[in-house]
């Protein structure tokens, strides 16, 4: 009893850190492309809003700069928060 | 043999030419490839779940450990209240993965490598979180454009940076799928192109990077369908759970 007791001890070293190591390694590619997609999307969806509502009040260039922006800065938020996420994981 | 690297994106329509009014509704490669991966996907579970023993054959087994790796992700990110959607999210993951392997076969078609697929998929899927985020919450859904404790002078400004957020959504998700699986699959047809041109002298070098990046392709294939369904859990879990 005791013997298996000490075994599982022994392994319960070896297991978690195996585990942890390997969905660290295959997710940290994960964690890139997730990044870079989230601030390259809001930036996109933000400048289409911005072109689509200048054509529709007739602002030409004006709203699209603003929504590029605030398309930036959206997009920088969404990388602060996926990241603060992946972190709490 | 192609040699470039982009011709293996090319849809083609396959038999006779179906149009109903300006739409093209032919039956092409592209669709050939997602009826054999709902096919595979459909033969093995058929098959695995045939005999229902207590001790589970092997392919038993990986269909449960299948089942067990998808419940395990939903309850874990979207909790208890996400159970009904859980034949969804199987096959939403089943699809994307067996979609991305069978893409790894060489000459055959990745249908995840388009982004209209991938944008389908994604669109769906933020229409109907939408939908669900209503009739859980009604018209109170709309908070979630609406943080806590923000100051009056900056929740305009707040608010429209939170629309973008939740309409940049379906985009970031379908562009990532997408943009992995194109960009990998070039990659491997552009090292198999310099093996060809640099022929039996050096072409050993760019052989061996075919070889280890058709590894790291099966990984994205993989990680990525894992990726598309976990987020698809973290929404579903934004649109059960109102906390803001």
């Amino acid at each position: 009893m005791k013997d298996i007791k000490d075994l599982s001890k022994k392994l319960e070293k070896f297991i978690p850190k195996d585990k942890k190591e390997v969905t660290k390694n295959t997710s940290s590619l994960g964690i890139a492309m997730r990044l870079s997609s989230e601030l390259v999307a809001a930036v996109f969806v933000a400048s289409v809003i911005g072109y689509y509502l200048d054509k529709w009040l007739e602002t030409k260039p004006f709203l699209l700069i603003v929504f590029f922006f605030l398309g930036a800065i959206t997009g920088i938020l969404n990388v602060v928060r996926t990241s603060k996420m992946i972190n709490k994981d | 043999m192609a040699t470039n690297p982009m011709t293996q994106f090319e849809v083609y329509s396959i038999g006779p030419k179906i149009q109903i009014g300006n739409i093209d509704i032919s039956f092409t490669n592209s669709s050939l490839f997602m009826v054999i991966t709902v096919a595979l996907i459909s033969i093995f579970f058929i098959l695995s779940t045939q005999k229902k023993s207590l001790i589970p054959g092997k392919m038993q087994l990986l269909a449960e450990m299948i089942y067990e790796f998808v419940a395990k992700m939903i309850s874990d990110t979207a909790g208890k209240d996400a159970r009904p959607y859980f034949p969804f999210i199987l096959s939403l993951f089943l699809f994307v993965l067996v979609a991305n392997m069978v893409g790894m076969i060489p000459y055959s078609f990745t249908v995840t490598s388009h982004i209209i697929v991938t944008f389908a998929l994604a669109f769906f899927i933020f229409i109907g979180v939408t939908i669900i985020g209503f009739i859980k919450h009604g018209i109170s859904y709309l908070k979630l454009f609406v943080p806590s404790g923000v100051p009056a002078v900056l929740l305009p400004l707040i608010v429209v940076i939170e629309i973008i957020s939740y309409l940049s959504r379906p985009i970031s998700l379908s562009v990532r799928l997408f943009a992995n699986m194109m960009a990998g699959h070039t990659m491997l047809k552009v090292f198999g192109g310099f093996v060809v041109s640099l022929g039996i002298l050096g072409g050993w070098l760019p052989l061996g990077f075919s070889v280890a990046l058709t590894g790291l392709e099966i990984l994205v294939a993989f990680l990525q369908a894992y990726v598309f369904a976990i987020l698809t859990c973290i929404y579903l879990n934004d649109a059960l759970h109102l906390h803001h």
